[in-house]
């Protein structure tokens, strides 16, 4: 294995090689601190297309004979959430670092137990919590850190997918989607990015409360729907997931004292309501500000639809502070508590005596 | 003979298993959810199973003596399409291996032929080159081309007999309208992109007896052919005729070849040349794709009718009026709409 340097270029691979993979595989292509040394598919033409497609060196269908023949520094795990327990494993034991797509766990007990075998064998495990590197998140973190918007009082994140929606690949009752056997179901492919962009704004958890329920008829489904309180001191949270409401958003509002902050990750703004212009007339011109803000996210939005530019930017940055990090053998810009705490937090929404 | 027909409650698929069933053949259908095959000559079985999945593609091999391979994905993302149409081309050949059945004939696309590298109005024939499935063709194309590799790839390699057919734009009752033709805009309006080139259309009953005879003929062994129809319109003349089928009649606006050349090459050049490459426009504009839909070329079916002995039942006309005539497939032979556990026998009806 490389040892950590300033020019350090880390052996990187793929295990898995369906849609997320081409976020995660076109940054390994540009990056000037990973060389990729394989993927891995079950599927030979898959894994075969993604190494043609990404430059890697090899092509693989048994990720132990990647592990043996490429010894890669870093193995991105990118297969469903079920496998993930297995697979991080195993890379760790054979003496990879392992980005792993969210959750890195079903639960946070098998959590817990993965993040101690890396401890033990002195390896990072990080886990994508790519929204929180998006450029507007970003932005109303250091509206904060500059006092802005006051001390924090509430936090409001809410994601509206339409999952239940024929055709799409959760309602496949053909070939059911394997987040349908997750203690969330399918919301456990989101729950994650909507607890640890709440966490990011709300220090401890005290106590929460929460719904889960099933508003359509998809037999599939075990939930569509949540709807759960945080409470923290005098900080309040609220994480919504819908189903049936539309339009696809991703929002994020956060209030403070002084003033609030709002975005949507999947049509990127930022709309920011403090005091300007005196208190005559801060409505007026924060109006005008907002109308001016959403008239160039518009513009910008359109170009970034051009351009290709998803909703997966943060993906690319959080990627980029990871891979520096383990160059310079420094703290991986997700660390444990992080994690820990969008674990624990999954776990107590699930739990039955939080149960609304 | 006993025939396993993948993509079965597709277009083609419906056509095909009427034709097997009336050379006489013993048909087991894939299919995904339910479907009945009803008033054909011979029981048509269903062998419910998704190909994306291997579990219970072995199962429904057995007995079977040859695959006739339809199944494809036509929409959807990448990731969508290549799991409908390459994953499931893997399992299908994983299981006919397992099952020891030696005999596939694949469907294939005219979308896996490069027509950049042929000259306008040149012929393209089976020898024409491949196009890459790195280039920027759109989905349909890079899975078809890596589902056609992957079937004539395995079937040498295990020394099965396989024939692959390239059919040109399939057309049939509630599927007139094609990309060659040009786009539909909203209700009432069609664009129609070029005017002289020829389309290479085949109707679905002349492509189903194509098919079955490529299973039944060993001079079809180890072969691809194109399948087009003897008369090929061009695109003004197709647009026409079917816009007079069509209700309400649409309004044609044409724009010619050139200048939609002209259009595609100036948008590929720019973003090239001031955005990196990665801009992302419409599928018509990128010179690739545009040449796919719209290049006047001359197309050939000298080498199926010379070694199969294929001669397209229906003439163009004929096979339009067919089209609007008649409803559902094959003169109402196949109609859907039953639930069935793993691997039935449907009840055969009347003829």
């Amino acid at each position: 294995m490389s040892q950590p340097t300033t020019q350090t270029v880390l052996k990187a691979a793929a295990i898995g090689t369906g849609k997320i993979s081409e976020e995660h595989l076109r940054f390994l292509r540009g990056s000037r601190r990973a060389r990729l040394v394989g993927v891995c598919d079950l599927s030979p033409a898959m894994a075969d297309f993604a190494a043609r497609r990404f430059n890697a060196d090899a092509a693989y269908t048994d990720y132990a004979k990647m592990l043996a023949d490429a010894r890669p520094d870093v193995v991105h795990v990118l297969t469903p959430a079920a496998t993930h327990p297995r697979l991080v494993n195993d890379c760790l034991c054979g003496g990879a670092h392992v980005i792993v797509e969210k959750p890195v766990a079903p639960t946070h007990g098998q959590f817990q137990t993965l993040w101690s075998l890396a401890e033990s064998k002195q390896r990072r495990l990080v886990e994508d919590h790519n929204y929180r590197f998006n450029p507007p998140v970003l932005a109303i973190e250091r509206l904060l850190a500059e006092g802005k918007l006051g001390e924090i009082c509430e936090v409001d994140v809410r994601m509206s997918l339409s999952i239940c929606a024929p055709g799409g690949r959760y309602a496949d009752t053909h070939l059911p989607h394997s987040s349908h056997k997750l203690p969330c179901g399918v919301l456990h492919e989101f729950i994650t990015h909507l607890c640890y962009l709440a966490l990011r704004f709300i220090p401890s958890v005290d106590r929460v409360a929460a719904r889960w329920s099933k508003h359509g008829n998809e037999p599939l489904f075990k939930y569509d729907d949540l709807d759960a309180l945080i409470f923290s001191g005098p900080v309040h949270g609220r994480i919504r997931f819908t189903s049936h409401s539309g339009p696809e958003c991703f929002a994020l509002t956060v209030r403070g004292t002084r003033g609030w902050a709002q975005t949507d990750l999947f049509q990127p703004h930022l709309r920011v309501v403090v005091p300007r212009g005196g208190q005559q007339l801060s409505g007026v011109m924060n109006q005008i500000a907002g109308g001016w803000e959403l008239t160039r996210a518009g513009v910008a939005g359109f170009w970034n639809k051009v351009m290709q530019n998803t909703a997966y930017a943060g993906l690319h940055t959080f990627l980029s502070q990871t891979y520096e990090a383990l160059c310079q053998g420094a703290e991986p810009p997700v660390s444990f508590t992080d994690m820990d705490r969008a674990s624990r937090l999954i776990d107590a929404l699930l739990d039955e005596r939080n149960r609304l | 003979m006993k025939l396993l027909v993948t993509g079965a409650s597709g277009f083609l698929g419906k056509y095909v298993i009427a034709e097997a069933v009336r050379h006489g053949h013993d048909v087991r259908a894939v299919v995904r959810g339910g479907s009945l095959f009803q008033d054909l000559q011979r029981p048509v079985e269903l062998a419910q199973v998704d190909l994306r999945s291997s579990r219970g593609l072995t199962q429904a091999m057995s007995g079977i003596d040859a695959v006739i391979h339809l199944a494809a994905a036509k929409s959807g993302d990448l990731y969508t399409q290549l799991a409908g149409t390459v994953v499931a081309t893997e399992n299908l050949l994983a299981a006919m291996s397992e099952a020891a059945v030696r005999q596939i004939v694949h469907i294939s696309s005219f979308a896996v032929y490069d027509p950049m590298r042929l000259p306008s109005f040149s012929l393209l024939d089976e020898d024409a080159a491949l196009d890459d499935p790195l280039g920027d063709r759109d989905e349909y194309a890079i899975t078809k081309i890596l589902q056609e590799k992957l079937v004539v790839d395995y079937a040498r390699k295990n020394s099965w007999r396989w024939t692959v057919l390239r059919p040109g734009m399939l057309y049939g009752p509630g599927n007139l309208f094609n990309a060659r033709v040009g786009l539909r805009m909203g209700t009432g309006w069609w664009l129609r992109t070029g005017a002289w080139a020829r389309i290479p259309l085949n109707y679905v009953e002349n492509c189903a007896e194509a098919i079955l005879l490529a299973v039944e003929n060993p001079q079809a062994d180890g072969q691809i052919f194109n399948v087009v129809d003897d008369e090929l319109p061009t695109q003004r003349r197709y647009a026409r005729l079917i816009a007079r089928r069509t209700v309400p009649r649409p309004r044609i606006f044409p724009v010619s070849w050139t200048i939609m050349r002209l259009i595609a090459r100036s948008a590929w050049l720019m973003n090239r040349a001031i955005l990196g490459g990665r801009a992302k426009i419409p599928g018509i504009f990128v010179p690739s794709r545009l040449h796919a839909r719209c290049k006047p070329l001359r197309y050939s079916n000298a080498k199926i009718k010379s070694v199969l002995g294929w001669t397209p039942r229906y003439g163009l006309i004929e096979a339009l009026d067919r089209s609007v005539a008649v409803s559902a497939p094959a003169a109402g032979a196949v109609q859907q709409g039953y639930q069935q556990s793993n691997l039935v026998e449907s009840s055969g009806g009347p003829a």
